[in-house]
């Protein structure tokens, strides 16, 4: 049986949180320690920045609980409080509903984001590499990864940008096209500007400018970029040849006015001119919007289009939350199959024993048996015992998938004294 | 050959029936993979409409056979062609919702006409008529396109200013792209539409006497070809660009569109067989 034992963002608070993640990096051979706990079968272990979670394949479901809580409320030394109220423990389907959630990042703490795919993915590839892991788990694991796969591909949860970074990204590239041959000017050294700038760095645009009052802050910045430097005074100029202008100061009045802009759209043969006023107060002086070929955004406007995304994602994510129940539904079906299994093979083995028994038996006066005869007397018992086991068999596949398969299992046992 | 021939244009009506329904439906439930099918649909058509074309061109000798459904094939032709042609060099398959509606309306047009009308009366053929003809349609065919990229334009223009690109706008190809197509399309389409006039002015100097008859599709289409100079003009050498292009170019192709109706249907012209 499958349990989740953990804690995330949303019920931990971060200094929780860190404790845990210390304490579980320091551990030298955490996953042999956690092996080690009677009960637990196979066992994964994943820690990421938001979240530290177990999930084991076990034999008792609430011993198993309590000593993997235990175990992480010793690793993180919490409190017995704070162990109450940061800890989950999940069992069976619920358990495999949220490993799924989680690997589709209908969990995290910006939906749909892709990062913990792969964290996920490590995670499994360590237990892997220990021999933690086992047929239950592996097949989880590989379902868990099927339907982040199918969440990604089959709704829009990842499809438009919710930072305002790449949404500016995202806009440049729908005034623009293509980004490459494009001129950005970043005008302050802030940091946004400075991500933002990075963003379309990464998706073409190829030659960048740094305004700044201070000009060897400007210098430092511009080196990363492999830039230029100016100092604001040389603004007229730079914003003439500039295709894309992010602007990020903490100048109290605008510091690229209408005026500016008009000025240089001569020179500029009506270019189109995005431009980003990520500052507030505004650098740029809202009227500049009414020019023809000019964009301009400020950063309630990209963040409007954020909210406008999340939004969409939030609408996805119940599509999602529909192919999680499928495939859940898929995997439990499967796992308690597996449960009615030892219980087959080993029905299959008293009917092979009392075969070979009886067979044994028989051997005094199958001796005078012809060439051959022997063989088909042996075809014949055979065809029998798995005639007369194919429906047991059958059905307690069935009975065990559809529903639980304690009951059936154990009127097998009893039936056929497995246990004694 | 003939039936042959139908069949071809009607298929290919079949065909673009089709594409123009999934171009306008992609549109409407903003799926740009359906934009995709259409093209490969529309290509489809332009196949069809290629055969029809290469069996008239076999079937008659000179301009005997070749009537208004013609003419109106290789309009159809003409713009599907030069759609599908950009189509290999940028992503634009969202034009296609702009364009195949004004391809459908040619073909729908060419199969209601009569060939048999003989149209171009057999003293005026020749190769300069050949000439005119051609290079008018193509150069026409490139102001259709540029004009449905302005109209593009300006919806996506509309969206950027007013902060809101959201799902229509995802859609859309980009301003640059847009504007991009606009500017091919005036830049060959204003030099074909030239020489063809000339041919055509030849051509009357030669047979009439005179190189501008007082025809009103050729008065119309003198003033449809300098305001189309004029903004080729401006887009060159004053840089006008982006959506002033856009719009203007909108409202010149609605002129050239009201002049075409208007002629046909009121005017007597040699020009009558379009």
């Amino acid at each position: 049986m499958i349990v989740l034992v953990g804690l995330n963002h949303k019920t931990a608070p971060l200094s929780v949180r860190e404790r845990l993640f210390a304490g579980c990096q320091e551990q030298v051979g955490l996953l042999g320690d956690l092996q080690a706990i009677g009960g637990v079968l196979e066992i994964l272990y994943l820690s990421t920045c938001n979240r530290v979670e177990l999930v084991a394949a076990v034999e008792d479901v609430p011993q198993a609980l309590k000593a993997l809580k235990y175990f992480l409320a010793g690793q993180g030394s919490l409190t017995n409080e704070e162990a109450a109220a940061c800890l989950y423990g999940y069992q069976d389907e619920e358990a495999i509903r949220h490993l799924f959630r989680v690997t589709s990042s209908l969990d995290s703490q910006v939906l749909g984001e892709a990062q913990i795919l792969g964290q996920v993915k490590d995670a499994y590839r360590q237990a892997l590499a220990q021999n933690a892991t086992g047929v239950a788990l592996n097949r989880l694991m590989h379902r868990a990864f099927r339907t982040a796969k199918r969440v990604r591909t089959e709704t829009g949860i990842a499809a438009n940008p919710v930072s305002v970074s790449f949404t500016a990204v995202e806009l440049a590239k729908k005034i623009f096209g293509s980004l490459s041959g494009k001129k950005v000017l970043l005008i302050g050294a802030g940091e946004m500007a400075e991500l933002t700038g990075q963003h379309l760095i990464g998706n073409g645009a190829d030659e960048i400018t740094v305004a700044n009052r201070s000009l060897s802050q400007a210098a430092v910045l511009a080196e990363k970029f492999h830039g230029k430097a100016i100092g604001l005074d040389a603004l007229d100029t730079a914003i003439g040849d500039a295709d894309i202008v992010i602007s990020s100061t903490g100048s109290p009045a605008p510091i690229v006015t209408e005026e500016m802009i008009r000025q240089c759209l001569h020179k500029r043969k009506n270019r189109l001119l995005f431009l980003i006023d990520i500052a507030v107060p505004r650098d740029i002086d809202p009227a500049v919007d009414g020019i023809e070929n000019v964009y301009l955004y400020n950063i309630d406007n990209l963040q409007d289009i954020v909210d406008e995304n999340m939004k969409n994602r939030r609408r996805e994510a119940l599509k999602a939350e529909q192919i999680v129940a499928e495939e859940v539904t898929h995997y439990s079906h499967w796992l308690r199959e597996l449960e009615a299994v030892p219980t087959i093979v080993s029905l299959r083995g008293k009917a092979e024993d009392i075969v070979r028994m009886e067979m044994a038996k028989a051997q005094s006066w199958m001796a005078k048996f012809e060439n051959g005869d022997r063989e088909k007397v042996d075809a014949l018992v055979n065809g029998i015992v798995n005639k007369i086991l194919h429906a047991p068999v059958t059905v307690m596949k069935e009975e065990s998938a559809e529903f639980s398969s304690q009951d059936i299992v154990a009127a097998a046992r009893h039936l056929f004294r497995l246990d004694d | 050959m003939i039936n042959l021939e139908m069949t071809m244009l009607a298929l290919s009506l079949l065909v673009c029936t089709l594409a123009t329904a999934g171009f306008l439906l992609s549109l409407l439930i903003k799926k740009i993979e359906l934009a995709k099918v259409s093209t490969w649909i529309l290509a489809i058509g332009f196949l069809f409409l290629t055969l029809n074309l290469l069996g008239a061109a076999i079937h008659s000798s000179g301009w005997d056979n070749f009537g208004s459904r013609h003419f109106l094939s290789i309009y159809a032709w003409t713009i599907s062609g030069i759609y599908l042609g950009l189509q290999l060099q940028t992503k634009t398959r969202l034009l296609g919702a702009f364009i195949s509606p004004f391809i459908l309306l040619f073909l729908i047009a060419a199969v209601g006409q009569g060939s048999d009308k003989n149209l171009v009366p057999p003293e005026w053929q020749g190769w300069l008529t050949t000439f005119h003809l051609v290079l008018a349609i193509a150069g026409e065919a490139l102001f259709v396109l540029a004009s449905a990229a302005g109209a593009m334009f300006m919806i996506q223009n509309n969206l950027i200013k007013h902060k809101k690109p959201g799902s229509l706008g995802r859609l859309l190809p980009s301003l640059g792209d847009l504007d991009r197509i606009n500017h091919l399309g005036l830049l060959w389409g204003f030099p074909l539409l030239t020489l063809g006039m000339i041919a055509g002015a030849v051509y009357a100097a030669l047979v009439w006497g005179s190189l501008w008859p007082a025809d009103p599709k050729v008065i119309w289409s003198l003033a449809v070809w300098i305001v189309y100079g004029v903004l080729l003009h401006q887009r060159l050498a004053i840089g006008w660009k982006g959506s002033r292009m856009a719009l203007l170019s909108c409202v010149v192709f609605a002129l050239f569109i009201l002049s075409a109706v208007v002629i046909r249907f009121c005017f007597s012209t040699v020009h009558n067989f379009i």
